[in-house]
């Protein structure tokens, strides 16, 4: 049933997935400011919240990058305003410094952190644990299990941090995020919040004064979280085993003992409050075992911190298992059922008739053709791809390319003719290439290229780029601006001219922004394949530090603005499988557009993907592509 | 049969490439900045177009040489060829190097018809080669002097096959010349002839674009007009006088691949033409086939040449600056075929066993 985000309708239930759970949890806590810095899988919680912030009347907004955002909350929670600030894995890497630094000097409005981790990194290029930070930096988390939980974890997240006056972090995956299930709705406050006067002498600082107070706090957490209905024990009283569990290794705990049909032999121990784990709550339970079995996401965090707990308790004599050392559950990679229930078949010594079914590999699993990661259809980016490769092979092939994070990541990959020699997080590629670039003194002559998208450009490159300028690094820095934070959904950067909100704000200028630090900069068109060749062959020639703006729009954008332009290969003229072409079009340049017309032995037009960029028109050996009509691009 | 990664491999890994120009335009995975040749993606083409024509690939040069130069009688130092003349323009062209010859049989394949287009090298500048296809006579202007800097003036072949030229004339390096040779000696017979007539040029080498760097900062706000060499050494003309470089500072930025040349004077073209090294404003003209002697005769006899008996101790000097040229490339190219260069040409083969013997005995 469709359902609206701000429909306060206590009692009713809906569909919905983890992302929107998350969000209406917000609402329901009454917060009236957001800050986020897309990734997936946390980015529609903003974009979302955007959507209603009006509504609402709560300010939302894309920040910059994650710190800009968890600090831009922490400055509303300085004036009593509950903020949700949201990011994913890495982002929270970004923030390490603001995080302990928030947790050191604590909050006064509710502050909760929502971090999104992506085991297996679907959509990441790494599965980084978020939890160790929460340890770290001493911030209470809690890690829903289903989408009801993450609902109300979100909620009461806000309670619990203007209690304690600390940031609560509450920790989710990806099935968490973009898994739907039932959510029974809670009422949204009519009240609002309006900010608090900071006094003279009002203090939120980060000092080691407060690093008492700090360690005050999250004892304080430990003993709410003793009591914590999120914490449950479900099985019989002195179980042979138990599984210790938290987030989504729940529901495969519960579907691994229904499975195997060992319900009377094994409990399950959930845990929602990951961090501090209520102690004496664990150890009532551990003394009734001889063996536990942890699942849980990524790391074993909750394990380790089990065994701690079994280290300090002498009179507990358990047999622990989990992810650690690769007992049982591989220690790289998502859970599945068929991982969790051959891990409990193991310790029970039962075994398991039914068939497997999310160990299949997918092509065997689903009938449909084995796809690359690629580039969609009229992507500038596979033009720069391709112009910066034949650059550098003119360049005898000796160049250095230092990639970066966005869609063009996948230009590492056959998308991008493999171009990467270096992948980092953000903003490291030019950070690392001004390094390689310093290396010149001491012979080194290779042309560094450093690459970055135009959101990354403002996320993290802006310290790099002052200093490669500051030092004069030989390298060139080239930003691939296509007006758009492409692989997480088109949120808007500070270059765009919108907010969050909807609203316009004046963009920011890339080419402005660069030359105001002094750098050489030059704007080109990737789409001019021999034109920008050129531009970027002299840039290497030149020493120093050079910045080439790759201008085109997102394909994905830009097919909405533009009447397109028909496409077609005439099959006469095409050269095929001869020499002079060899597919060309559909085996090298790549595009899904360019396809291969087997009855015909000719390249041909899939002119349902085809968004007439006309890039290939210009590739073609043989001139056998044509374009007409359209609007041209600029 | 072998295709552009055998190309790859075996002329441009080994910096055999002359820049001819042979191989680009018709191929999409060869691209070519300034002097830079390379295989910019990976081609799939098991018998490509771009090994069969190129000049550093495997080649029977004698075979090549019987089938366009049957009847003329051999000479091992410069080849095939029937006569050699002292030749000058009768009226002076400006910016002519030399004896301005070329520009005489250039203008009188045009005006007689002997060719419909001719493929020739202008320049952006004093010294950027350009190379162009034309059918005016007033184009000529724009290519007199020499260029120096290599160009890959053969890619413009393929213009001219799109442009259905059925008789071209070509003013090339012996590079070209002979790539010229070897496209026709390969050409698949479904592939239409093209007439061509050639006017080969003589070449030591030619100069990488690294040169033109070099002399821009050499000689810094001064605006260069014109390049030569005259007897005595490498001459740059600028805005604020006449300044000379030594032959050998020149001389290394020659490009790599013309250390694996054995030709000097163009031997497979239909007429050769260069300097005449004792007296400046002349040419020597070596008249190599019936359809080069008939280009020469037309331009005497149209009054735009004048010529001259060629001298029997020049003719002399000539050969041993030719056999110089193959003795020491020659060394260069076992070397590198000992070096694992792969091999495109047979050292033990008639020819150079013969150019081996009569180079050694120059020597001693």
């Amino acid at each position: 049933m469709e359902w609206m985000i701000t429909a306060n309708e206590p009692g009713k239930t809906y569909l919905m997935q983890g992302n929107e759970a998350i969000s209406r949890g917000a609402l329901e806590a009454g917060i009236r400011f957001a800050a986020a810095y897309p990734g997936s899988p946390s980015s529609e919680i903003l974009t979302m919240l955007g959507h209603v912030a009006d509504e609402m009347e709560i300010y939302a907004e894309w920040s910059t990058n994650e710190t800009c955002a968890l600090e831009a909350c922490l400055g509303a929670s300085f004036a009593g305003i509950r903020s949700l600030c949201v990011m994913k894995q890495n982002g929270l890497l970004v923030v390490g410094d603001a995080l302990h630094s928030a947790s050191l000097s604590g909050v006064k409005g509710g502050l909760v952190l929502v971090v999104a981790d992506d085991p297996s990194a679907h959509s990441s290029t790494n599965e980084f644990d978020s939890r160790h930070q929460s340890r770290s930096a001493a911030v209470p988390m809690l890690e829903p299990a289903n989408m009801q939980e993450a609902k109300e974890m979100v909620r009461w997240g806000f309670e619990l941090s203007e209690q304690l006056q600390q940031l609560v972090m509450v920790r989710t995956v990806t099935r968490i995020n973009h898994g739907r299930s039932s959510v029974t709705l809670g009422e949204i406050p009519q009240h609002k919040q309006v900010p608090a006067v900071i006094g003279e002498w009002d203090r939120l600082v980060a000092i080691n004064w407060f690093k008492d107070a700090q360690i005050a706090k999250i004892e304080q957490a430990r003993t709410i979280f003793e009591e914590s209905p999120f914490n449950w024990y479900n099985g019989p009283g002195n179980p042979d085993m138990m599984i210790i569990t938290c987030g989504t290794g729940w529901l495969y705990g519960v579907e691994a003992v229904k499975a195997l049909g060992v319900k009377d032999s094994v409990g399950i121990l959930k845990i929602g409050t990951t961090w501090p784990l209520p102690e004496e709550f664990i150890v009532k339970h551990l003394v009734r075992t001889k063996k536990v079995l942890v699942v849980e996401e990524v790391d074993p965090f909750l394990e380790q911190n089990i065994a701690n707990i079994i280290a300090y308790h002498p009179e507990l004599n358990i047999e622990l298992t989990g992810r650690h050392g690769q007992k049982i559950i591989p220690r790289n990679g998502e859970l599945n059922p068929d991982m969790v229930r051959n891990a409990l078949a193991n310790m029970t010594g039962t075994t398991f008739q039914g068939p497997e079914v999310a160990s299949i590999p997918f092509e065997e699993a689903v009938p449909l053709p084995p796809r690359e990661l690629t580039f969609c259809a009229g992507c500038p980016h596979r033009a720069s791809f391709f112009l910066l490769k034949q650059s550098l092979r003119i360049h005898e092939g000796r160049g250095v390319v230092m990639g970066d994070i966005g869609c063009y990541t996948m230009g590492g990959q056959r998308a991008g003719h493999f171009l990467f020699n270096f992948l980092s997080c953000m903003g490291a590629g030019i950070s690392a290439a001004e390094g390689l670039g310093q290396l010149t003194r001491f012979g080194f002559d290779q042309p560094v290229v450093a690459l970055a998208g135009d959101s990354t450009f403002f996320h993290t490159c802006l310290p790099a780029l002052v200093n490669a300028k500051y030092h004069d690094s030989n390298m060139l820095f080239v930003i691939l601006d296509n007006s758009a934070t492409a692989m997480t959904g088109f949120q808007p950067h500070p270059g765009i001219g919108l907010t969050a909100m909807g609203k316009t704000a004046e963009p920011i200028s890339i080419q402005k922004v660069v030359e105001a630090i002094g750098c050489p900069v030059t704007v080109a068109d990737p789409f001019d394949i021999a034109g920008t060749t050129e531009i970027v062959y002299i840039l290497l020639k030149q020493p120093g530090l050079k910045v080439l703006i790759l201008k085109q729009e997102c394909a994905t954008l830009a097919v909405r603005k533009r009447k397109k332009a028909k496409v077609w290969v005439e099959q006469d003229l095409c050269r095929g499988d001869e020499c002079g072409c060899g597919r060309f079009c559909s085996r090298v340049w790549g595009c899904p557009g360019n396809i291969w017309d087997y009855e015909a032995g000719k390249a041909k037009i899939d002119e349902v993907v085809c968004v007439g960029c006309g890039v290939c028109v210009s590739l073609c050996p043989a001139g056998a592509i044509k374009i007409e009509g359209g609007e041209a691009y600029e | 049969m072998s295709g552009g990664m055998e190309l790859k491999n075996e002329v441009l890994a080994s910096s055999t490439c002359a820049l001819c120009g042979a191989c680009l335009d018709w191929c999409p995975y060869i691209a070519n900045i300034e002097d830079h040749l390379v295989l910019r993606f990976d081609c799939n083409i098991q018998n490509g177009r771009c090994y069969s024509v190129c000049p550093r690939t495997f080649t029977d040069w004698e075979a090549i040489s019987e089938k366009y130069l049957s009847a003329i009688p051999r000479d091992l130092a410069i080849g095939p060829y029937l006569k050699a003349y002292k030749v000058k323009a009768a009226k002076g062209i400006n910016g002519q190097q030399d004896g301005g010859t070329v520009s005489y049989l250039v203008k009188t394949i045009l005006e007689d018809k002997l060719a419909e287009t001719v493929l020739l090298t202008g320049a952006d500048d004093y010294i950027t080669p350009q190379p162009f296809l034309s059918s005016e006579v007033d184009d000529i202007q724009k290519t007199a002097g020499s260029r120096f800097l290599a160009s890959p003036g053969m890619r413009k072949i393929i213009e001219a096959q799109s442009n259905n030229v059925q008789k071209l004339a070509i003013v090339g390096r012996p590079c070209q010349i002979q790539a010229l040779r070897k496209l026709d000696y390969n050409r698949p017979p479904q592939k239409p002839e093209m007439e061509v007539l050639s006017i080969g040029l003589f070449c030591m080498w030619s100069l990488g674009w690294a040169f033109r760097d070099y002399i821009q900062k050499e000689f810094p706000g001064e605006e260069i007009l014109r390049l030569a060499i005259p007897r005595h050494g490498f001459e740059v003309t600028t805005d604020k006088g006449v300044h000379e470089l030594p032959i050998d500072t020149v001389k290394k930025f020659s490009k790599a691949g013309c250390n694996y040349c054995l030709d000097m004077t163009s031997e497979l073209a239909d007429i050769s033409v260069g300097a005449f090294e004792p007296q400046e404003g002349w040419n020597t003209v070596i008249i190599r086939t019936l359809k080069g002697q008939q280009l020469f005769h037309q331009a005497v006899a149209r009054g735009y040449l004048v010529s001259e008996k060629y001298p029997e101790d020049e003719l002399n000097r000539l050969k041993s600056a030719s056999l110089g040229k193959k003795t020491r490339n020659l060394n260069h190219i076992q070397t590198a075929f000992d070096k694992g260069v792969k091999p495109f040409i047979d050292l033990n083969s008639a020819y150079y066993v013969q150019l081996k013997e009569l180079a050694e005995g120059m020597v001693k």
